[in-house]
C-alpha cells in the first residue's frame, strides 16, 4: 500500500494554446511527490495551482515535460488519480450511495462488492444514515464528505483535492479538515491539497510548496516535519513561525 | 390603479378621462360587491367560484349571441349555441365512429410520437456530444426545421405508399424537432466538471454518456418532448383534415362538410382534450423519472 501513488513531476510547462498564441501558466516545474505524503499548494488566484493539479489528475496535457505516476507517465484521467473539485460534482440524479458507488462499479466490481465498500466509505466519512439520500437534500458540508468518499471508494493512489473546503463555514471546515487527516493516517493515500488558505495548507500537509506567479514554478517548499501519526495540533509557536514564513514567502 | 392615479394627479382633466374614471370605479365596485358575495372567509371557495362564474357568463353570452343570430364582425347566425353543442355531444358520444376516430388518432400519436422521440433524443445526443456527428448532421437540421410539418403534406403523400403513412410521418415531423433542439440543448449544458468528475472515477467515453450527458439533459428532453407532443398534434389535424379517412381532426372537418356545425365544436373540444391529456402525461412522467430536479 505504502509504495503505490509516487508521483514524479519532470520539466512540466502548462498554459492554454488559442491560435498561434501561447499563455503559459507553469514553467518547467518539476516537483517529487512520494508515495502516501499530503502535501499542499499554495499561491495567489491564478498561479496556475488549479491547473498542475488538473494535470496531475489526466485532463490537461502539458505542454512540455512529464508527470509520472508510479513511472507510468499521465496521459488520461484515471480511477487511480481521484478528483475532489472545489465545486460540487455529485451526481444529482444518483443517490449518495449510488454516488459513492460508481467508481467501483466502474472498475468491474460487482454491485454486492461496490455497495459494501460505499457503506465503509459513507460510515467513514460520517454520513451513515444518508445513503438514500439525493445531493440536494444534503447541506454543502454533507455534500462535501459524500465527495471525498466517492473519491476514495474507488481506491485512488492519489486524491488531489482542489480547494474543497473554501466554500464552507470555519467550523464545517476544521470538522472536515480533521475527518480527511483521519482519512490520510488510515489509508495512506497520497493527497495533494490545493488551497489558498495558509493556515489549511500548515495544519493538514508535511509539506507546503509555494508557486509564484511571476515565475510560475515553485518559489520555495517549506516542511512541516509531520507525519503520519503525529496528533493533528502543532505547538502554537510552530505554527505561529512556519505561517509567517508562509506570508512571507507568499508576498516576496 | 388606473382610478387612483387620476385622483392624485392634478392636471386639468379631460371628459373622456372622468367618464373612465367612474366608469372603472363602478365595475369595480360591482365586481367588488359580486366577490363578496362568494367570500366565505376561505380562498377555496373563491378560487372555485369565480371560475365557474366566468365560464358561465361566458356561455350565457355564447347562448345569447347565437340565439339572436347576432352579426357584429363575427357572424354567429351560422354558430351552433352551448346547447346545440351538448346535444350534439351526447349523440356523437354513444356512436362507434366518434371512439374509432379517437382511437386513431391515439393511435398515430403514440406510433409517431414514440418514432419522434427515439429518433429526436437519438439525433439530439449525437449533436450534442460528438463535434464530427454535429457537422454532418446539423446543416439538415437547420434547413429542415424552419419548414413547417404542415408544408410536408404534398409531398409526404406523393413519397409514402399509403396515406396513413405520410399522416404519421407528418405527425412525426411535427415532434421530431423540438425534440431534437431541446435534447441538443441539454447536452450543450452538461457541467464540464461533472464529465471531468466521471472520468477520473475511471468512466469512459460511453459510461460518461449514459450516466452523465444524458441523465443531466433528461429535463430538457422532456421540456421538448412536451413541446413535441403539442406540435405533433397540430400536425396530425392537419394531416387528418387534408387527407385522413378517421381521426378526430377528420371527423372536425367532416362535421363541417356535413353540415353537423354542433359537431365541429364537439371535435375542436376533443382534440384539446386528448391534446392536454397527452402532454400532461409527459409531466407526469417526468416528475417520476426525475424525483431529483423536484
Amino acid at each position: 500500500m505504502e509504495d503505490i501513488g509516487h508521483i514524479e513531476i519532470q520539466h512540466v510547462c502548462l498554459g492554454y494554446k488559442s491560435g498561434l498564441d501561447t499563455r503559459t501558466v507553469i514553467k518547467d516545474l518539476s516537483l517529487t511527490l512520494g508515495a502516501g505524503s499530503f502535501t499542499s499548494l499554495i499561491g495567489s488566484s491564478g498561479c496556475g495551482k488549479s491547473t498542475l493539479l488538473n494535470a496531475i489528475g489526466g485532463h490537461y496535457k502539458p505542454l512540455s515535460g512529464s508527470i509520472l505516476l508510479d513511472g507510468v507517465e499521465i496521459k488520461t484521467p484515471s480511477a487511480d488519480l481521484g478528483i475532489v473539485f472545489q465545486q460540487h460534482t455529485l451526481f444529482p440524479w444518483k443517490t449518495v450511495k449510488e454516488n459513492v458507488r460508481f467508481g467501483p462499479m466502474r472498475r468491474g466490481a460487482g454491485r454486492v462488492v461496490s455497495d459494501k465498500l460505499a457503506d465503509e466509505y459513507i460510515e467513514l466519512v460520517g454520513l451513515s444514515g444518508y445513503e438514500n439520500y439525493y445531493p440536494k437534500m444534503l447541506s454543502g458540508g454533507m455534500q462535501h464528505r459524500a465527495e471525498i468518499a466517492r473519491a476514495l471508494a474507488n481506491k485512488p493512489a492519489v486524491l488531489l483535492m482542489d480547494e474543497p473546503f473554501g466554500a464552507l463555514d470555519a467550523q464545517m471546515r476544521v470538522s472536515l479538515q480533521d475527518s480527511l487527516l483521519s482519512i490520510w493516517q488510515n489509508t495512506h493515500v497520497t493527497i495533494v491539497f490545493v488551497t489558498h488558505d495558509v493556515d489549511e495548507a500548515i495544519r493538514l500537509s508535511q509539506r507546503v510548496v509555494i508557486i509564484s506567479q511571476r515565475s510560475g514554478s515553485i518559489s520555495s517548499i517549506i516542511e512541516t516535519n509531520k507525519t503520519h501519526n503525529e496528533s493533528i495540533e502543532r505547538s502554537a509557536e510552530r505554527t505561529h513561525e512556519l505561517k509567517s514564513r508562509c506570508l512571507t514567502l507568499l508576498s516576496a | 390603479m388606473i382610478a387612483s392615479d387620476h385622483e392624485q394627479d392634478h392636471k386639468p382633466q379631460t371628459f373622456n378621462d372622468h367618464v373612465m374614471k367612474t366608469s372603472s370605479f363602478s365595475v369595480n365596485y360591482w365586481l367588488d360587491y359580486i366577490v363578496r358575495l362568494f367570500y366565505i372567509g376561505k380562498h377555496s371557495v373563491r378560487i372555485f367560484v369565480i371560475p365557474l362564474l366566468s365560464i358561465m357568463v361566458g356561455l350565457l353570452a355564447w347562448q345569447g349571441l347565437t340565439q339572436t343570430h347576432a352579426d357584429i364582425i363575427l357572424d354567429f347566425s351560422n354558430i351552433p349555441s352551448p346547447l346545440h353543442v351538448y346535444k350534439s355531444f351526447l349523440n356523437v358520444v354513444v356512436t362507434k365512429t366518434y371512439w374509432k376516430d379517437i382511437y386513431w388518432s391515439l393511435y398515430r400519436i403514440a406510433l409517431a410520437f414514440t418514432i419522434g422521440s427515439l429518433v429526436g433524443v437519438t439525433v439530439g445526443v449525437a449533436l450534442g456530444y460528438s463535434a464530427i456527428l454535429r457537422l454532418i448532421i446539423a446543416p439538415y437540421i437547420e434547413i429542415m426545421r424552419p419548414i413547417p410539418a404542415i408544408a410536408w403534406v404534398p409531398m409526404s403523400i406523393l413519397m409514402w405508399p399509403t396515406t396513413e403513412q405520410s399522416i404519421v410521418f407528418i405527425t412525426f415531423l411535427g415532434a421530431v424537432f423540438p425534440i431534437v433542439l431541446n435534447t441538443w440543448d441539454g447536452v450543450k449544458r452538461v457541467p464540464i466538471e461533472l464529465v471531468k468528475a466521471a472520468r477520473s472515477l475511471g468512466a469512459n467515453r460511453i459510461s460518461v454518456l449514459f450516466h452523465v450527458v444524458i441523465p443531466y439533459a433528461i429535463p430538457n428532453i422532456t421540456v421538448g418532448m412536451a413541446l413535441g407532443m403539442g406540435a405533433a398534434w397540430f400536425a396530425l389535424l392537419a394531416g387528418e383534415m387534408i387527407s385522413g379517412r378517421y381521426g378526430i381532426g377528420y371527423f372536425t372537418w367532416e362535421s363541417y362538410e356535413l353540415i353537423q356545425y354542433g359537431n365541429i365544436i364537439v371535435g375542436m373540444l376533443t382534440i384539446g382534450i386528448l391534446s392536454s391529456i397527452t402532454s400532461g402525461a409527459i409531466y407526469l412522467i417526468k416528475r417520476k423519472i426525475v424525483p431529483w430536479s423536484e
